[in-house]
């Protein structure tokens, strides 16, 4: 056990490794840089020189890639190249406060929705049921996010009164600052703008969900053992929440940790709609500023993030099959 | 105790026989299936009665049935003198406690996330049976042969033999104490060296007094172990009678087939007049007159013209008529052979 963890923490070192050199090589394929897109009067090519120079452009791309790695070692991410310069873990570090609750509460929304939908499917297989289920995951699975996000602000927002833009009320904000706001009220408030734009990642990651849990739950219904306990005068419903679901959840598990990276995706486009300054919205602004130090910082985290969760899912494994062995 | 524990009576159970809604629409009749077609079987306490025929002549649809796990469209399943069909849900549940399913395949019939003590404790559990259900649990384990039962409480199932999963099904059946044990093929996915060993369990079992329906394609494991056969093809029982009877002196053409195919020590070659022609029909296209007539080698040979019956063979049914005491056979050429030469 201790040396499968060994091995896998070493491959995932090694995983990461490869990911933030592919990030480094591919921002500067792109033409141009942070400094070719300036615009303005004092804008002399002596003075993109000397702008060049201060952001270490100047220097070939090997040593900015040592430059790069020499930082990481010692946990530093770098600095913004957009003025003042704020370090990247500064700028990303408040989006990923604001993005990780969302995520979550979208994850639970899809879980939730989802697996309840493909339980129904592979409960009724065949049925009218099944076929609407089936007909509704696949509709959501191939929904486009922004659209459907673009949808629930049109139709939903109003009728749910939820607002549709930004992570906090402005007049909290302001009445925070004077002090006369209670911790729960905040709560609730941030919660409110987080409800739209996690129900639109957890609609779209339900259908991926509901499709997962039909097969798996269609293939360990199947199972002799389901019929066995059949046999033994288990109710239809107690041998699906004794024997079914949980041998079914091995590939719900493993759709979970994989399908963190795709939700960052989904984050990209949502929290554009919404304008909800998270990671998402970080990541689009620092793309139209080329500024590849804040792009580097917040795919090397994601890197992180996917790397670790697929390690714990398979950590989790012998937890929920005990014929799965660590090695 | 009087009379049977089980007697399944003209039991006839049918697949397909939903229309969907399409079908529903272009006004099309869908016919079902009817995998189980008037069957009667009586098991008594000792007893252990095999059910033989090939795959898909629903030996095991049967044996569903009788465990509840299958609809049945007709007839009736009386255990222990209460016919099931009459009786409310939670009396039902309380009979069908009495009778016990054994599967196939040990491999699959065990839930890979539990371990044994949970696996045969279950039962326990859902009848909420009252006392240690734990001793009874090992109890169960100990009377299977698994012993000392504590070696195997804490054991999942991919970490035993065939042999021993299928001593754990085996236990977690009789955990309830069932009046009748109900044996869907129980050793036919075993190594042959465990076979006798799981066979020899059963044996003992009836010889306490349980009564034991054993399903099974294999002919000489029926002969060996079996006090009475019941041979099944398409749906239908098409000769009984006591084991050695049966097998040493068969009457239907398809009984004969199957004795003859059985490989023989010495070597001797098979009789191939005595084969059935071509492959078994189509279930959901039965036969006229009597289902075996149109791969029958004594209809084949013109022996049946010869009798004068090979009309009523290919258009009249034939239900299982007695022979000689309780020996049964559903076969034309053989209740007019006795009609005429008593």
């Amino acid at each position: 056990m201790t040396r499968y963890l060994l091995k896998r923490l070493a491959f995932a070192a090694l995983t990461i490794f490869a990911a933030l050199t592919v990030n480094f090589i591919l921002f500067r394929a792109l033409p141009g840089d942070a400094v070719s897109g300036l615009k303005c009067r004092q804008c002399t090519p002596e003075f993109k020189e000397a702008q060049r120079a201060a952001l270490g452009l100047d220097q070939s791309l090997w040593q900015q890639y040592v430059l790069y790695l020499k930082g990481l070692l010692h946990g530093d991410l770098g600095n913004s190249w957009r003025p003042p310069h704020p370090t990247v873990w500064s700028q990303l570090w408040d989006p990923i406060k604001r993005t990780l609750p969302m995520i979550l509460l979208g994850t639970v929304f899809s879980v939730v929705i989802g697996v309840s939908l493909g339980l129904l499917a592979a409960w009724r297989r065949g049925s009218m049921l099944d076929r609407t289920a089936t007909g509704m995951s696949l509709a959501a699975y191939s929904m486009p996010t922004q659209w459907l996000a673009l949808l629930m602000v049109l139709y939903l927002a109003g009728w749910l009164g939820l607002p549709t833009s930004g992570v906090k009320d402005p007049d909290l904000e302001i009445a925070q600052l004077l002090g006369d706001v209670g911790w729960w009220e905040l709560f609730i408030d941030q919660l409110r703008h987080m409800i739209l734009p996690a129900l639109a990642i957890g609609i779209v990651f339900a259908g991926d969900y509901a499709i997962i849990t039909r097969s798996a739950l269609v293939e360990t219904l199947s199972e002799d053992y389901v019929l066995t306990a059949r046999a033994k005068g288990l109710s239809r419903w107690t041998v699906i929440r004794r024997h079914a679901l949980p041998n079914a959840a091995l590939p719900i598990v493993t759709l979970m940790a994989l399908s963190l990276g795709t939700v960052v995706g989904g984050v990209l486009v949502v929290e554009y709609v919404f304008s909800y300054s998270g990671i998402g919205l970080t990541v689009v602004q620092a793309i139209s500023e080329r500024d590849y130090p804040v792009l580097q910082g917040a795919f090397l985290l994601l890197t992180v993030a996917v790397v670790f969760a697929n390690l714990f899912a398979d950590l989790l494994y012998p937890k929920l099959d005990p014929r799965v062995v660590l090695r | 105790m009087t009379g049977p524990l089980l007697d399944v009576r003209q039991l006839g159970v049918e697949y397909g026989a939903r229309r969907s809604m399409i079908d529903g629409i272009r006004r099309r009749e869908l016919k079902g299936v009817r995998a189980v077609d008037g069957v009667s079987i009586s098991v008594s306490g000792g007893d252990l009665v095999a059910l033989v025929g090939e795959s898909g002549c629903g030996k095991t649809t049967t044996a569903m049935s009788i465990a509840g796990l299958v609809p049945y469209a007709s007839g009736s399943i009386i255990v222990e003198g209460h016919d099931l069909s009459t009786l409310s849900s939670a009396e039902r549940r309380a009979r069908r406690r009495r009778v016990q399913l054994v599967f196939q395949d040990p491999y699959e019939s065990l839930d890979p996330r539990f371990q044994v003590a949970r696996i045969v404790r279950e039962p326990l559990d859902v009848h909420r049976v009252e006392g240690d259900r734990d001793a009874l649990v090992r109890e169960a384990l100990h009377k299977v042969g698994l012993r000392p039962a504590e070696q195997f409480l804490h054991r999942y199932p991919h970490q035993l033999s065939g042999g021993q999963r299928q001593r754990v099904a085996i236990a977690s059946a009789l955990v309830l104490q069932p009046a009748l044990l109900v044996a869907d093929e129980p050793v036919s996915m075993l190594d042959t060296s465990v076979r006798a060993g799981v066979l020899e369990l059963l044996g003992t079992l009836r010889t306490e007094g349980m009564g034991i329906l054993m399903i099974t394609h294999d002919l000489s494991t029926a002969a060996r172990y079996a006090d009475r056969i019941c041979v099944m093809y398409l749906g239908r029982i098409v000769e009984e009678g006591p084991a050695h009877e049966v097998v040493t002196s068969p009457k239907h053409p398809y009984t004969r087939a199957l004795v003859a195919a059985v490989p023989r020590s010495d070597g001797a070659p098979r009789d191939h007049s005595l084969m059935p022609a071509g492959e078994t029909p189509d279930p959901s296209r039965m036969p006229s007159g009597c289902r075996f007539h149109p791969r029958c080698p004594v209809l084949a040979s013109g022996e049946a013209a010869r009798l004068g019956i090979a009309d009523r063979c290919r258009g009249v049914d034939i239900e299982l008529e007695p022979e000689v005491g309780d020996h049964r056979v559903a076969c034309h050429a053989v209740t007019v052979s006795i009609t005429t030469h008593p």
